[in-house]
């Protein structure tokens, strides 16, 4: 009896028995549950700022660590997180977030139809004051017209412009076929695949997979038809003769594509040409620091140009996603978070970051594209040609949200995208071999349903 | 009597409100986790309603119509029927054979116990990396191993193209998750009395006789519950398929849950999505009522 242990108290010699680990348990649980609430509630007293981006390459994550080091430098109350998405993944995480009132507070490189979409759904704060923070006369003319909604506010500002589906081709194969220049159409381009196809090297890295890449590359190639997928008046158009010549084109050049084509998506469409794996590339220019760093021995070798269209009469049309800056509504701290937005596009560091892809993600500010600090990296001046006509080709270019100039934004195309139904049309035809006719009606009757959901 | 009878019935009381009280947490976290959920996506089917917000209105069932209504439900159905007894069958076929060489006097055995229940600790998303790697038509060792073979002269899409796309996942499932299936029968193959074995022998009965005649049916009702218990896991599988696939090519690897994500996530379309989800567990019911008469057989 002497060495129990006195009501309330625990003797570190006495016998373990039940209630004593039950004891023990349930005293370890409240710790473990105080604990955490500790840690939710003490951090070191900042405010915390989220920030998503899908553009988180090692290189871009170091440049937006060093940004966030010098905005909480200038700002001691403010901490900012950074939390990589992806570009197949932010739909799903972006619906979470918003359904569960969990928004980060900034998200940036997203597509601009993507702002639209959801600025339409009063789930964004406009950002004209951010835009004015940055200095609207520094951005490139009408660089932020298509973040310009209904109501007349911006839903986004650009933090950058990417031709995305840039012709990459290797000139020391192109030569070996025997050929002077780069294809400017398709049926030059069939050609140029097919001499320099061998030797297990393929003609062309075009994705077929049940994805996102797929549609949005297809789209592309109606357009380089003569086509478009809606009218200005956003009427479906995609049941026309130009989506039928893009899908024959499409079909006739999987035999140039490696066997692996039907799944690819961003990455390996980007490895294969980098790789050395394929003759042509189809990406934005993220291909020249792959290459650089991946592949040395044919940097050399490499150059873009538009990628060609059915037939010279039909001008290039590039897709630039239009990569932007919103902040959803319903994120605490709104005034350090524009703060913080705006401190991103300030030069050294903006500079620093767009260098961490050089090429990839394109200035939309033009008084840093005439920067000599920005035109002073390595791969910039190296391709001088490249990243002139990716800026310019950029610049000019379009995707879903707004198909041409003549078009009205188009508010559902994030989930067009999201549906697969236009990569599921190329899948369809090219790979199960089904008659184009009623496979594009099948889409376009789909493509309406989504429009009126 | 009565007097007598009363701190009886005071007991009793007591200690039906201590049962009360003791199981309340349980009843309580389970209520929290499984039947407001269940009760919640009920709800949100007869709706529609814009994922991002939850803001919608009231369709009865209407979500319900459009599901059952659609090829899309019936031939993804179809697909995760497929997936399903495809990758279950190789689970317990592998698990089974691996159990019963794991069960034998072999040499580092407790090492080789342990190894192989490495896939199934292994995060999905990395093992799918990994065979993605393995399957890759331009750089995998699936193809080089069996060009090199001279098996075939070109390298094969093993997840663009089909049937390939669903015997790969069907293959890679079945290496994710034999394990559970080895773990479940090891532990069952080590209660099986010797003597069952040596009298068998004594009659006469050779290796085959005795794995159809004694193993087999000592593990009838421990391979019944596994098969119940995966066959619920599988259907309901989503990262695997998600992150190998995609669901394509086309629709051929579309399963259920993908839709019922696709719709949630990509479409926006909450109420949808949970009347998808609401119908992929009635189908489930039909197996967890089986488990269930099951394990209640067993208890009884």
């Amino acid at each position: 009896m002497a060495d129990r242990a006195e009501p309330g108290r625990l003797a570190l010699n006495a016998p373990a028995t039940r209630r004593t680990a039950l004891r023990l348990l349930a005293g370890a649980g409240a710790a473990a549950g105080l604990g955490l609430t500790a840690g939710c509630a003490s951090d070191d007293g900042r405010r915390t700022l989220r920030w998503w981006s899908p553009q988180a390459a090692p290189d871009q994550v170091k440049m937006y660590r060093a940004q966030i080091a010098a905005f909480e430098a200038g700002n001691p109350g403010v901490r900012v997180v950074f939390e990589p998405t992806s570009d197949e993944g932010y739909p799903a995480q972006l619906a979470a977030a918003f359904a569960a009132k969990q928004v980060p507070n900034l998200v940036t490189h997203l597509p601009s139809f993507t702002a639209q979409n959801y600025y339409a759904r009063g789930l964004l704060e406009p950002v004209d004051d951010v835009a004015r923070a940055i200095g609207e006369q520094r951005f490139f003319p009408g660089a932020n017209d298509i973040y310009r909604t209904g109501d007349g506010t911006l839903c986004a500002v650009g933090i950058g412009n990417t031709a995305v589906d840039m012709f990459w081709y290797r000139k020391d194969l192109l030569q070996k076929a025997g050929l002077s220049a780069p294809p400017a159409t398709w049926d030059e381009l069939r050609e140029a695949c097919r001499r320099m196809q061998g030797g297990g090297v393929y003609g062309a890295a075009l994705p077929y997979g049940m994805n996102g890449m797929t549609s949005l590359i297809f789209i592309g190639f109606i357009h380089r038809a003569g086509g478009q997928l809606f009218s200005p008046d956003l009427e479906v158009a995609i049941d026309s003769p130009a989506t039928y010549d893009a899908l024959e084109f499409f079909k006739s050049m999987r035999e140039y594509c490696p066997a692996g084509a039907s799944n690819f998506s961003w990455g390996e469409s980007l490895t294969a040409f980098v790789s050395g794996a394929t003759a042509t590339g189809i990406y934005g220019g993220r291909v020249l620091a792959n290459v650089a760093a991946q592949n040395p021995g044919i940097a050399g070798a490499i150059s873009c140009t538009t990628y060609p269209t059915m037939s010279r009469e039909i001008p290039a049309w590039t897709f630039n996603d239009f990569p932007c800056l919103f902040i959803p509504k319903g994120a605490p701290h709104l005034a350090e978070t524009k703060a913080f937005a705006a401190s991103l596009f300030a030069p050294p560091l903006y500079i620093d970051q767009l260098h961490a892809a050089p090429g990839h993600v394109l200035p939309t500010l033009q008084t840093i594209a005439a920067d000599p600090a920005y035109l002073a990296n390595p791969l910039i001046a190296r391709y001088p040609a490249e990243i002139d006509l990716m800026t310019r080709t950029a610049a000019a270019g379009h995707n879903l949200g707004q198909e041409t100039a003549k078009h009205r934004p188009n508010l559902k195309a994030s989930e067009i995208i999201s549906s697969n139904t236009i990569a599921e049309l190329v899948q369809r035809v090219v790979l199960d071999g089904e008659a184009p006719r009623p496979a594009v009606a099948a889409t376009a009757a789909r493509l309406r349903e989504l429009m009126r959901g | 009597m009565a007097e007598a009878a009363l701190p009886g019935a005071r007991l009793e009381r007591r200690d039906a409100l201590l049962g009360l009280a003791l199981i309340a947490p349980t009843v309580l976290v389970l209520g929290a986790v499984i039947v407001y959920p269940l009760l919640s996506a009920i709800y949100l089917s007869l709706f529609s309603l814009y994922t991002p917000t939850l803001e919608g209105h009231w369709v009865g069932l209407a979500n319900y119509r459009a599901v059952f209504g659609s090829s899309g439900f019936w031939s993804a159905l179809a697909t995760t029927a497929v997936w399903t007894v495809g990758t279950l069958t190789l689970q317990v076929l592998f698990g089974l054979a691996m159990a019963l060489l794991l069960h034998q006097n072999i040499l580092f055995r407790s090492l080789a116990r342990s190894l192989v229940l490495f896939p199934y600790f292994l995060s999905t998303v990395v093992a799918v990396l990994v065979w993605r790697w393995l399957f890759n038509d331009l750089y995998g060792v699936v193809n080089h191993a069996l060009m090199a073979a001279g098996i075939i002269d070109a390298p094969v899409s093993w997840l663009g193209t089909m049937p390939n796309a669903m015997l790969s996942i069907i293959v890679v499932g079945a290496w994710k998750f034999f394990p559970f299936v080895v773990i479940a029968i090891l532990a069952r193959l080590q209660t099986i009395p010797e003597a069952l074995y040596e009298a068998a022998r004594i009659d006469g009965a050779g290796p085959v006789s005795r794995f159809f005649d004694i193993t087999l049916p000592q593990l009838r009702d421990v391979l019944t519950i596994v098969i119940l218990l995966r066959t619920v896991w599988d259907f309901k599988e989503f990262d695997l398929i998600y992150l190998m696939t995609g669901g394509g090519p086309v629709n051929g690897t579309r399963t259920l849950p993908l839709i019922v994500y696709q719709q949630a996530f990509g479409l926006n379309q909450m109420g949808l999505a949970a009347a998808h989800a609401v119908a992929m567990m009635l189908v489930m019911l039909v197996f967890m009522l089986a488990y269930l008469r099951r394990a209640g057989g067993r208890v009884a």
